[in-house]
């Protein structure tokens, strides 16, 4: 499809400007180390590739969140969502989870989504703290809105962190923001947030090379299976 | 009294069965521990379930009557036998004391519980149902709270240390990715739960003490045997299993009212019973399935059966000694912590496991070597109803 | 009520002097059912405590502290701990003990004791 340039300066929202998020190493329970790093508009595709066999699995609400993320992905990638940023975890160069956020103004951040594709490893977890390192510690940031679409999600932030309630709207819709501030980040950061700087050069060689994808089976057979927890 | 073997034993993977019902997990299990008895149309006589939660979990009551119908055993004898965490152990012992009393000659024991069926707050809230309603319950009291207050008196007591229990941790982890059965089919590793600095994160306080990985999962499960008298089984021609030992002791509802909190009585006087009755020593038996809900009792219940001196379970753990091929494998099948723990099934899973090993059917990497005796202990409550079962081969 | 004042009954047994709470139809050590009731007094002492995290339906704070404290007329109880963590615990120290709500049910309000470190 041929893009017409001049009509996309009028369609492409503004972006604040966004220091990079420097990629960190985290070791899992089982040892094994996960990158985590921030995707590049051309890296969209790849992560897709993991993200669509997720919409059609209904536990934990995977269904939603996965189908949800896959649009805001498809934004990122097309120019349509404003200072969008993607975060995601490769373990041996896998795919193992994604987060993803905006900046709503140069204060406050928008949470978007937080998907996990390996589970019983706390992978959901770390990324979505290292959605919030990036919020207050790079981008400077005041705040962060955030909703759970799963009693899970809620159980991970509103109750560990624990989250402030708002009765601020969130921008996906559902039911009243709760709130991450400096204040509360800061005090949950030694007790929630992971990783080690900087990444060992083969490792993150490994992970930059390629985004590797498990073929459905396996991704459905890891969040659904007997064996999900 | 006749004595009794267990002629089919049967478990279906533990994990987390969305699309099971608690009835069809039942079900399937039976079918396993009938047609690995061999049954075909032979009548069952009688049918015990252990179950602690259907009321509350499924809204469902009878259950047992229901499974009978679903196998088509009718018009078999069939109840639910409720003793918490215990219930498996407890419906072994009527399917045990029946056939041993001579009144049935077939019974089918069939331990099982779909827990994640309600998210972990509801979860958590119903297994706390069976603490204290009003001295305990009120406050908000969980069993992983009741097991990290009673580590911390038995570290302080016993010199058990976090060293002890992240052995107990990773030997039944790796244990269980080795059991098709095992709901956690996973590895851990040291430095991940342990010496890395990720791992404060990555295995936080549960219930202090205890650390996330001290503690077991929250599973769907059954598992099932058959039982029936010893000279029957003996003319099939093929090893088979007897129960040699059974015993079952009590204790105070509460924590606060035992005079030691650190003394589990129930243990000692429940492996007691089954030992004398089975003419053992703690020494004579060659593998043991503890309930190890939290990674300490596996520690303390391996002191008060008397594998090893108080103090010295620890010790034990860390040094190997628990380990297949040291000088009591316990928890070869990966025990609560990674099988996983549906209530009302892990005391018959427990015997499910033995049974395996006492057939000399596992596979190397889990078979202790010529297995000749088994125990299991099956804890109720927080220690506060607690059987014990010895097992042995009986060669063909 | 005040809050110093602690409302739980607990039973001696008249016959061998055992303390029991709750309340049992008969001694858990002689077996008579003859009882004096008796309040908690005075302070307690911590016996042991947790800082349980992933608590039931009906609790929505990130943990919660609970231990068993023995008064000093030798009633042991369990309640919740007032501390921001378990930091600030040891088995053995003095506590001191408070009647207030412990829990919402039914949006009512559940009294029981808290135990307050005495610094």
């Amino acid at each position: 499809m041929p893009v017409d340039m001049e009509l996309e300066m009028f369609l492409r929202p503004k972006q604040y400007p966004m220091p990079p998020y420097p990629p960190k190493m985290i070791t899992l329970a089982n040892g094994k180390k996960m990158v985590v790093r921030q995707a590049k508009r051309e890296d969209v595709p790849a992560i897709l590739k993991s993200v669509h066999p997720c919409m059609f699995i209904k536990r934990d609400y995977y269904d939603i969140v996965s189908a949800r993320l896959y649009g805001e992905l498809l934004a990122f990638y097309y120019h349509r969502s404003k200072s969008q940023f993607v975060l995601m975890g490769q373990v041996d160069g896998f795919l193992v989870g994604v987060v993803n956020s905006r900046m709503e103004n140069e204060k406050v951040g928008m949470s978007y989504h937080t998907l996990a594709i390996d589970r019983g490893l706390r992978i959901g977890s770390h990324l979505f703290a290292a959605k919030m390192e990036y919020h207050m510690e790079y981008l400077n940031q005041e705040s962060v809105l955030i909703v759970a679409e799963s009693p899970i999600g809620f159980r991970r932030w509103m109750v560990e962190y624990p989250l402030e309630a708002t009765t601020i709207p969130h921008e996906l819709g559902g039911g009243d923001s709760y709130q991450l501030t400096r204040d509360i980040y800061f005090k949950a950061k030694p007790r929630l947030v992971a990783g080690v700087r900087p990444v060992p050069q083969d490792l993150l060689d490994e992970a930059e090379a390629e985004i590797k994808f498990a073929d459905d089976d396996t991704i459905r057979e890891r969040i659904a299976g007997l064996k999900g927890r | 009294m006749r004595d009794v073997a267990i002629i089919g034993a049967g478990m279906i993977p533990f994990g987390r069965r969305d699309e099971d019902t608690l009835l069809e997990m039942l079900s399937y299990a039976s079918l396993k521990a009938l047609d690995d008895a061999g049954m075909g149309d032979k009548k069952v006589d009688a049918v015990y379930v252990g179950n602690m939660g259907a009321g509350i979990l499924q809204h469902q009551s009878s259950i047992a009557s229901s499974l009978v119908d679903r196998l088509s055993l009718l018009p078999a004898a069939a109840d639910v036998v409720e003793n918490g965490p215990a219930s498996g152990g407890s419906a072994l012992k009527n399917g045990f004391l029946a056939v041993a009393s001579g009144y049935y000659d077939y019974v089918l024991v069939v331990g099982g519980e779909k827990m994640r069926e309600v998210t972990g707050w509801r979860a958590t809230d119903f297994v706390a149902t069976m603490t204290h309603p009003e001295v305990e319950y009120p406050y908000g009291i969980t069993l992983p709270g009741m097991a990290g207050m009673f580590t911390q008196l038995y570290m302080e007591k016993w010199g058990v240390t976090r060293e002890h229990l992240l052995a107990v941790t990773l030997k039944n982890q790796e244990m269980g990715a080795l059991n098709p059965y095992a709901h956690v089919e996973m590895t851990l590793s040291r430095d991940g739960i342990f010496d890395s600095p990720d791992a404060v994160v990555n295995n936080p306080y549960a219930a202090s003490p205890l650390h996330l990985y001290d503690l077991c999962p929250v599973s769907d499960g059954a598992a099932a045997v058959i039982l029936c008298p010893l000279d029957v089984a003996k003319k099939r021609g093929k090893a088979c299993v007897q129960i040699v030992g059974f015993g079952q002791a009590t204790d105070t509802h509460t924590l606060q009212e035992r005079e030691d909190p650190t003394d589990l009585k129930a243990v000692t006087l429940a492996s007691q019973q089954a030992l004398e009755m089975a003419k053992l020593k703690p020494s004579d038996i060659s593998v043991a399935e503890l309930h190890d809900a939290f990674t300490i009792l596996e520690i303390a219940e391996s002191e008060h059966v008397g594998f090893f001196k108080k103090g010295e379970g620890g010790k034990a753990a860390a040094a190997g000694k628990t380990r297949l091929g040291g000088q009591i494998p316990i928890n070869v099948s990966g025990g609560l912590k990674a099988r996983g723990h549906p209530v009302g099934g892990t005391g018959v899973a427990q015997v499910v496991d033995i049974v395996f090993q006492l057939r000399h059917e596992l596979p190397e990497n889990r078979q202790v070597k010529d297995a000749k005796t088994g125990l299991t202990i099956n804890f109720g409550g927080f220690g506060n109803n607690v059987t014990c079962f010895v097992l042995k081969r009986i060669e063909p | 009520m005040k809050k110093r004042e602690i409302p739980i009954i607990a039973f001696k047994c008249k016959k061998c002097g055992r303390i029991h709470y709750p309340f049992h139809d008969r001694c858990l050590t002689c077996l008579s059912r003859d009882f004096e009731k008796i309040h908690p007094q005075g302070n307690a002492k911590l016996l042991t405590f947790s800082a349980i995290f992933n608590l039931p339906w009906g609790f929505d704070q990130r943990f919660l502290i609970i231990g068993i404290a023995e008064f000093e007329n030798k009633v042991k109880v369990m309640g919740q701990i007032k501390a921001d963590s378990i930091d600030e615990l040891q088995t053995g120290m003095t506590v001191l003990p408070t009647w207030e709500p412990v829990r919402v049910k039914d949006g009512e309000n559940i009294y029981g004791v808290k135990f307050e470190p005495i610094k």
